[in-house]
């Protein structure tokens, strides 16, 4: 069983589940408890062992059914499942599953298949797709899921059936593989065909092989088996080939300025939908900072006196308080300094990045924007009097700032290093949105340097590719140096995967 | 100590706590492998109350520790009676003199000092604290830390080895631990994301608004003299009112006290006077309540006006129409 347990936890890991040794041995403890008879108590109770936040519990519940075999019509299964021809389906398929699980790993379900194998209405039962899920919550799923896979490979021999489980075993791993930040674990729609792990499911099939060898089960079945993945194996330069001739039609057409423009629409108008994911996004990066803003008194040369600490630490002059002892509340939370190009050339990414500054700024307590073109204002207001989108139309609209004029960092950040210099300590991270072209004008490299000597870290995000750096007038290759990092931009979801590094790295 | 999972159901309903099976399975664990709970969800649906039936049913005591911005261990944990424990050694100063009397240099008088110095570090100047309460009593209690998320990180930390051992180290007595475990429910009410060291040790329990049924039976539980078709149209407006974007939902606490408010105001069914009448006990700020008159006004006209025609009372039927017409249009 704790094979099972482990193996299902490997598989919500990698659904971005955190799950730890501790939790899994816990869930394994908690699943003796309640035994192993009733789905749902499985269900509770790995659930409250394993998944601590309420945002994975969806992902959970989606991978305990698939893993666990039923699916939500699990009644109609179930009654489906009770037909009286399969000689080792007795009684109601919970007391079966107990009982196995009780008799430990004896009636193994690999052993089962191949004892029946030649019954072909044993063959029936597996080629009917009604009885893929297999109907187990007991320990053996995994090996009951394997068996069922390896009988498709052996049971149907129809031409075009490998492809087929090839396809699905990719398509397993490619939604394993999954890594969209904004709905962990879905299927990745179809765009590019890069995803395909074509070497992993190489290595899979091997996998599963060694895993057969491992079962002790019969050698017979093994060497059928390994006869039909060398097949898959051999098929798979053709299959190669194939996908990389369709990723290459899908990259052909697109110059590097098409691209850019169609991202940047992209970004300027995106959907309440995808304003409901980003917004969902921020407020999960805001969860994942650690701590609330502490209140923790600290000793300090200031503050108040704290009788108890001045007591005890005077006990040696007999109570006589010599030495007062101070405390005063200190404050330990990152404090996040924004500064936002809003020129023309970087109008459409700053909207975007407005948003989502909005967004941090609500959920944060000290978040500083700051916009600038040619010169520099503060903004931290205008989102705190105003909605985002009033407050964004009143950034654009020149009220604020001369919106129109040719961007020049250089006069900004010197503007920005007179006025807020001393909102910045070292707590602050510093970020600039913007995309470095000073149209000619001093680049002013000293007021950035003065930025970030004061600063914890400097961020850059510009939307412009580093080969587009050395073109034109742009002032990048100067500034990158003083900055921590710097991170091309050009897609929202590029952008909220660089702000949720920003909050996990905890700056 | 529960035999089952049946037998927390039971048990928390004996103590007119509602809970399904999830609750129950929960609460069941936490009991057989001495882990704390952790307890999440919005605001008022029995976060608290959870802890509460929990020590009714398992008869044991219940020690609270409301947690807050500042929270340290000399709250939560123990402390040291420094007046107490000065008073001693002025008190004590002649004994101490008497008991250095007879020993010849000075080294010695440290040596028979030293022997005797646990005096003032005893457990008799310490000032118990619920954690340390609640390792030290007898029968195991429910200690239930509530709100946690509102305390700081530092105080978290300092609760892991509280969490995973049950025992706590004080510096000059050394450690502390529970001959039996206390049964131990975290609340959080999200503000903030708690740690993971913290989770790790506990067991997640999201608790969310119930379900129709669940509440019907909450509110029959808990407001014995309401009548059953106004809990009915009470617990629909509530749960419709809970689709709403409202900042602040409804949450099962206020659903208890409408409806205990109603019982009060003697009403018999939920006319639309009466909910404009009574809207702040379940809406607690000025916009939502806007939101939710609107959305319950649109409602009252549609159904021909519940609050024009008040039913009389002498013919059942139309009252009963009515509730049933009311109850449809607030399931949509």
């Amino acid at each position: 069983m704790d094979t099972v347990i482990n193996d299902f936890v490997h598989v919500l890991r990698r659904h971005r589940l955190r799950v730890s040794p501790a939790e899994s041995l816990d869930a394994l403890a908690a699943l003796k408890h309640t035994g192993l008879s009733e789905r749902e108590a499985v269900r509770d109770a790995l659930r409250t062992t394993l998944v601590k936040s309420p945002e994975d519990v969806e992902t959970f519940e989606r991978l305990f059914d698939v893993y666990f075999g039923l699916h939500p019509q699990q009644e109609e299964r179930k009654a489906g499942l009770k037909v009286p021809d399969h000689d080792h389906d007795h009684g109601t398929p919970a007391e079966m599953e107990f009982g196995e699980e009780a008799g430990g790993e004896a009636p193994d379900s690999e052993e089962h298949s191949h004892e029946d194998a030649d019954s072909t209405e044993f063959r029936r039962h597996f080629d009917d797709e009604r009885m893929r899920p297999s109907d187990d919550i007991h320990g053996e799923s995994d090996k009951m899921r394997l068996s069922l896979f390896s009988q498709e490979l052996i049971l149907n021999r129809k031409p075009g059936a490998l492809d087929q489980a090839l396809q699905r075993l990719t398509h397993q791993l490619k939604m394993r593989r999954a890594r969209n930040m904004f709905s962990p674990g879905d299927l990745v729609p179809d765009t590019g065909g890069q995803e395909l792990p074509l070497d992993v499911s190489a290595a899979e099939m091997d996998e599963l092989v060694d895993h057969l060898h491992e079962l002790e089960v019969d050698e017979e079945l093994i060497r059928q088996l390994e006869e039909q993945s060398d097949d898959i194996l051999r098929q798979l330069p053709k299959l190669i080939e194939k996908m990389k001739e369709r990723q290459q039609e899908l990259e052909k057409p697109e110059d590097d300025s098409a691209l850019r423009r169609r991202s940047l629409r992209k970004l300027l108008n995106f959907s309440t939908a995808e304003q409901r994911e980003l917004e969902a996004a921020v407020r999960r990066m805001a969860r994942q900072i650690h701590g609330a803003r502490t209140r923790r008194l600290k000793q300090d040369r200031t503050g108040r006196i704290s009788v108890r600490h001045t007591i005890r630490n005077n006990a040696r002059y007999e109570g006589i308080p010599f030495q007062p002892v101070l405390r005063r509340h200190r404050e330990q939370k990152p404090r996040l300094v924004l500064l936002c190009d809003v020129s023309l050339s970087t109008r459409n990414l700053s909207r975007f990045w407005l948003h989502m500054v909005y967004q941090l700024q609500s959920l944060f307590s000290k978040v500083r924007t700051f916009v600038f073109v040619a010169d520099t204002a503060e903004v931290t207001q205008l989102f705190d009097d105003h909605g985002i989108e009033h407050a964004v139309d009143e950034i654009f609209s020149g009220r604020i700032l001369d919106a129109d004029v040719n961007s020049d960092f250089g006069k900004a950040a010197e503007q920005f290093v007179a006025e807020s210099l001393p909102t910045i300590n070292h707590r602050t991270t510093v970020v600039i949105l913007g995309d470095g072209r000073n149209n000619g004008k001093p680049p002013n490299v000293e007021a950035l340097e003065e930025i970030s000597r004061h600063a914890r870290q400097l961020i850059w995000i510009t939307p412009e590719q580093r080969w587009f750096w050395s073109l034109g007038a742009s002032d990048m290759p100067l500034y990158e140096p003083l900055c921590d990092r710097v991170e091309v931009v050009r897609t929202a979801e590029q952008l909220a995967s660089v702000a949720e590094e920003l909050v996990t790295s905890r700056v | 100590m529960f035999e089952s999972i049946e037998g927390v159901k039971s048990g928390l309903e004996e103590q007119s706590y509602v809970c399904d099976r999830r609750v129950a399975t929960v609460v069941f664990l936490a009991t057989r492998l001495n882990k704390p709970i952790l307890v999440e969800g919005p605001a008022g649906v029995g976060k608290t109350e959870l802890s509460k039936a929990l020590s009714g049913a398992l008869g044991r005591e219940l020690i609270r520790l409301q947690c807050y911005e500042g929270l340290d261990e000399a709250k939560a944990l123990y402390e040291w009676e420094y007046g107490k424990q000065l008073l001693y050694t002025q008190v004590l100063r002649e004994k101490i003199g008497e008991l250095l009397g007879p020993t010849e240099d000075l080294h010695q008088a440290a040596e028979t000092l030293r022997g005797q110095e646990d005096v003032f570090f005893s457990e008799n100047f310490l000032v118990e604290r619920p954690i340390l309460k609640a390792l030290r009593s007898e029968t195991p209690p429910v200690l239930l830390l509530d709100e946690i998320d509102r305390a700081d990180e530092e105080f978290e930390a300092f609760l892991l080895e509280f969490l995973s051992d049950y025992q706590v180290s004080i510096p000059e007595i050394g450690t502390v631990k529970a001959e039996s475990p206390p049964t131990v429910i975290l609340t959080s009410n999200r503000t903030r994301e708690l740690s993971e060291a913290l989770k790790r040790r506990c067991l997640h329990l999201q608790l969310d608004y119930p379900t129709q049924e669940a509440e019907l039976q909450i509110v029959r539980l808990k407001a014995p003299g309401i009548a059953e078709e106004l809990a009915e149209e009470l617990v629909t407006t509530i749960q419709s009112l809970r689709e709403l974007d409202l900042r602040k939902a409804p949450s099962i606490s206020e659903t208890l006290d409408w409806a205990q408010s109603l019982v009060v105001l003697n009403a018999e069914n939920l006319s639309r006077e009466l909910i404009e009448e009574t809207i702040s006990v379940i809406i607690k700020y000025d916009r939502d309540a806007e939101k939710a008159l609107a959305h319950l006004g649109v409602n009252a006209q549609n159904s021909s006006g519940i609050g024009q025609r008040q039913p009389t009372g002498e013919n059942p039927e139309e009252g009963m129409y009515e509730m049933h017409r009311s109850t449809h249009k607030h399931a949509h």
